[in-house]
């Protein structure tokens, strides 16, 4: 059976619970994703609360709730066919739960192959993370009318409660901070504490522009929210100057009699390269 | 003798409480070419070691380090790293701004310096500041202007990111101190491994200046109990392995060291009693990140065993973070200097890092990397694959039942694949085809071990049959600098 689902986490646990409580899963795919092959039958399936619990629940108590946060994180990468990577690792945790042992032990399995994929997804999106830690630019932008822009609270945050979009633009007397990601994987969310600790004074945005979402942050608070309105921001006076400045200072502390452009490119790929204020041409004036 | 109350108030009363952005003008252009261009042969990078949230108004420090760029050498920008003035009393004759140079001298006002460094903080370019200086005035003089600017980051604008600050040798007591308790990492450049090679080419700078300080930072971070040493060393005990540790010991390096230095001055006793409000505030937390050195390799005739030695002496000794090697660039024209022509030793800098991290994360002593026939390492195969090489004997070893310590000494086995192999031994023994996906380089790795009792090395085991082996097309090393292709097209 080839399950379909919404690409919510909700929707591939509910998956992981038909394969246990219906029929065993060939494939997991998200249902726009999905190309219809004659030879398996499919199924749409909806999120479930109840089952979503159950499954959650199980893995908690039976592998580890360090594995059910690992499960999380994996599941944000952009790993192919992440969700039956996933069931295979949860599969195995369960089967090993069930002789007796300590589901949890299945991380030590460094020679294993499901774990290996697991592992090694979940290295890749911490990788990620950590790279954009530092590869992140800000500018410092105002916004030209408040009123039309808009950035409320849709999805997860550290606070509850909405937040309305007034507020934010008020706060920091117009000064923001924005920033434009394209990363591989879905990393907004692991962002957010380290970003929102460091700056929490200066209201940021951090905009996903492949996803069209941005995480929202100010005043130490911080949620994630679909979003498309970063052309109306304006960059403030001084900010070419620095932007200038910044790519003077990066150019001048290569040395030259030292240039490794192979091992530039290592560090930091290609694709990052676009986002960085650094590696723009622009008039040096 | 100095008061440090009189220190900081002198430092105090002065502060401009401004908080105006830079004057954008051609100066600070300027400024920013001639002081980051000088500050750039210093090669320390990292922002690691120490970890906070941001207590403060803006900032925070990440254990491992954050780099937020690389440079076209390949090499990261983590810290904005610059000098505050490039205006030095000194003439060594390595370095770009020796006072005999024909350079444009210029100084950063410390309130222009701070502010620029949150602008670029703000932006996310980097991880907090590495401050530098030419000595200006004199060592105290210079080093109460970079107090000032770190000063004025910390308190004026609430800033808890990293700083790095460089002690200038020859610095008053007291001002040290009151400069680790604002920075988190403090370093002092040793640049030459011997006094002769120091006499020779920057004699301003005297054994004295440079241990003193070096010294003070250890005792105070003793006496806070906050002295960590480097790497795993005191973690991985040689003597496990039942092999020579050679001279490793802390008795041996204080005889290096008064071997290399004659005059490395006595033991500094510091009052740190009197420190106002800032001591409160930083915890007494003095330079939390520890401390690290430089040297210079290649301007002065050292051997690659003398340059290790040393390192491990300062490992020893002080408990340094790190030692730094530099590569030496020629930057003038001194019959005691190679000439401008001469290329950095790149490939030699790549191969004494690689024997630093034996020292620190491997569990060698600089006894074992050298022989006195070999006082200098290998080109063609790193010093873990010629330590095994000498020292077969020990070799193959048993991946199954193997220490921690000695699956380290196996080549193409690191940190991490260790870790991975001792946990899965936890429930499950390690198969040959497990050890790849734990990330085992096994086309080294192979001649050197055997998994449940089977060897999978395809030739002789002997030294020259197996360096033949790793020197062949499918175990040849990966080159940084493609020196050996190069090499060979010449000769063709």
């Amino acid at each position: 059976m080839n399950y379909l689902y919404d690409g919510s986490f909700e929707g591939f646990l509910t998956c992981v619970y038909e394969h246990y409580y219906t029929e065993r899963a060939d494939g997991i795919f998200p249902e726009g994703a999905y190309q219809l092959d004659m030879t398996v039958r499919a199924m749409s399936v909806l999120s479930d609360e109840v089952k979503v619990q159950k499954v959650s629940g199980a893995i908690v108590s039976k592998i580890s709730k360090y594995d059910m946060e690992r499960i999380y994180r994996v599941f944000r990468t952009n790993e192919p066919d992440k969700e039956m990577k996933l069931l295979r690792y949860i599969v195995l945790g369960f089967g090993v739960a069930r002789s007796g042992r300590n589901g949890g032990s299945i991380r030590l399995l460094h020679g294993n192959q499901t774990v290996l994929d697991v592992q090694k997804a979940e290295q890749r999106i911490g990788f990620e993370v950590h790279r954009l830690c530092g590869l992140i630019r800000f500018s410092a932008v105002r916004v030209d009318h408040p009123s039309q822009f808009v950035a409320t609270q849709s999805g997860s945050g550290n606070k509850g409660g909405v937040v309305e979009s007034g507020m934010m633009v008020a706060h920091g007397g117009n000064e923001i901070l924005y920033a434009r990601i394209d990363p591989d994987n879905d990393v907004l969310e692991f962002l957010a504490e380290h970003f929102s600790d460091r700056y929490k004074r200066n209201p940021f945005i951090i905009h996903d522009t492949k996803r069209g979402k941005a995480l929202v942050s100010f005043n130490r608070e911080w949620f994630i929210t679909d979003f498309s309105s970063g052309d109306l921001l304006v960059d403030t006076d001084s900010e070419q100057d620095y932007q200038r400045l910044w790519k003077l200072y990066h150019e001048i502390m290569a040395t030259k009699e030292r240039t490794n452009p192979k091992c530039q490119k290592n560090f930091m790929p290609v694709r990052y390269w676009k986002n960085l204020t650094e590696l723009q041409t622009f008039n040096l004036g | 003798m100095l008061n440090i109350c009189f220190v900081w108030c002198r430092i105090l009363t002065n502060v401009r409480f401004l908080f105006v952005g830079v004057v954008m003008n051609d100066a600070v252009f300027r400024k920013l070419t001639l002081l980051g261009e000088g500050a750039k042969y210093d090669v320390s990078c990292s922002s690691s070691g120490t970890a906070r949230v941001n207590m403060g108004n803006i900032g925070s420090a990440s254990c491992a380090g954050i780099c937020h760029s690389w440079t076209a050498d390949g090499r990261c920008v983590s810290l904005l790293k610059v000098l505050l003035s490039n205006d030095c009393l000194y003439d060594c004759k390595y370095c770009v701004n020796r006072r005999s140079a024909n350079v444009e001298r210029c100084t950063f006002e410390p309130e222009e310096l701070a502010d620029l460094t949150i602008e670029f903080y703000k932006r996310n370019y980097i991880e907090g500041l590495f401050l530098s200086s030419a000595v200006f005035g004199s060592p105290d003089h210079t080093a109460e202007q970079m107090l000032r600017c770190l000063y004025i980051l910390r308190e004026v604008y609430g800033f808890y990111g990293y700083i790095h600050a460089k002690v200038i040798p020859g610095v008053s007591p007291e001002l040290l101190s009151a400069l680790g308790l604002v920075s988190d990492r403090l370093s002092v450049n040793i640049e030459l491994p011997s006094e002769k090679s120091l006499d020779l080419l920057a004699p301003q700078k005297k054994p004295k200046a440079i241990f003193a300080p070096m010294r003070q930072i250890t005792q105070t971070q003793t006496e806070q109990k906050t002295l960590k040493s480097a790497g795993n060393m005191a973690r991985l005990r040689p003597e496990g392995l039942n092999v020579s540790i050679g001279d490793g010991s802390l008795d041996d390096a204080r005889a290096l060291m008064a071997k290399n230095f004659s005059n490395i001055g006595n033991e500094v006793r510091v009052q740190t009693t009197s420190l106002p409000d800032i001591r409160r505030k930083y915890k007494e937390k003095f330079a939390p990140a520890g401390q690290t050195t430089q040297m210079i390799v290649g301007a002065s005739p050292e051997s690659d065993m003398q340059i290790i030695k040393m390192s491990e002496a300062l490992y020893r000794k002080f408990s340094m973070k790190r030692v730094y090697y530099s590569a030496y660039i020629p930057v003038t024209d001194a019959p005691e200097l190679p000439s401008r022509l001469a290329p950095p030793p790149l490939k030699r800098e790549h191969r004494l890092y690689q024997a630093d991290w034996l020292l620190r994360f491997y569990g060698y002593t600089a006894g074992e990397i050298f022989t006195d026939d070999e006082p200098n390492l290998d080109y063609d195969l790193d010093p873990k694959v010629i330590w095994a090489l000498r020292n077969l004997k020990y070799f193959p070893i048993e991946i199954n039942r193997a220490s921690e310590e000695e699956l380290l000494r196996i080549p193409g086995i690191g940190n991490v694949s260790v870790y991975r192999i001792m946990r899965q031994r936890k429930i499950a023994s390690v198969k040959y085809d497990d050890l790849k996906r734990m990330g085992v380089v096994l086309k080294r790795a192979k001649y050197f071990l055997t998994c449940s009792g089977k060897y999978f090395g395809n030739c002789g085991f002997d030294p020259v049959s197996i360096r033949a082996a790793l020197a062949g097309p499918e175990g040849a090393q990966l080159s940084l600098f493609d020196v050996r292709n190069s090499q060979n097209e010449l000769s063709l």
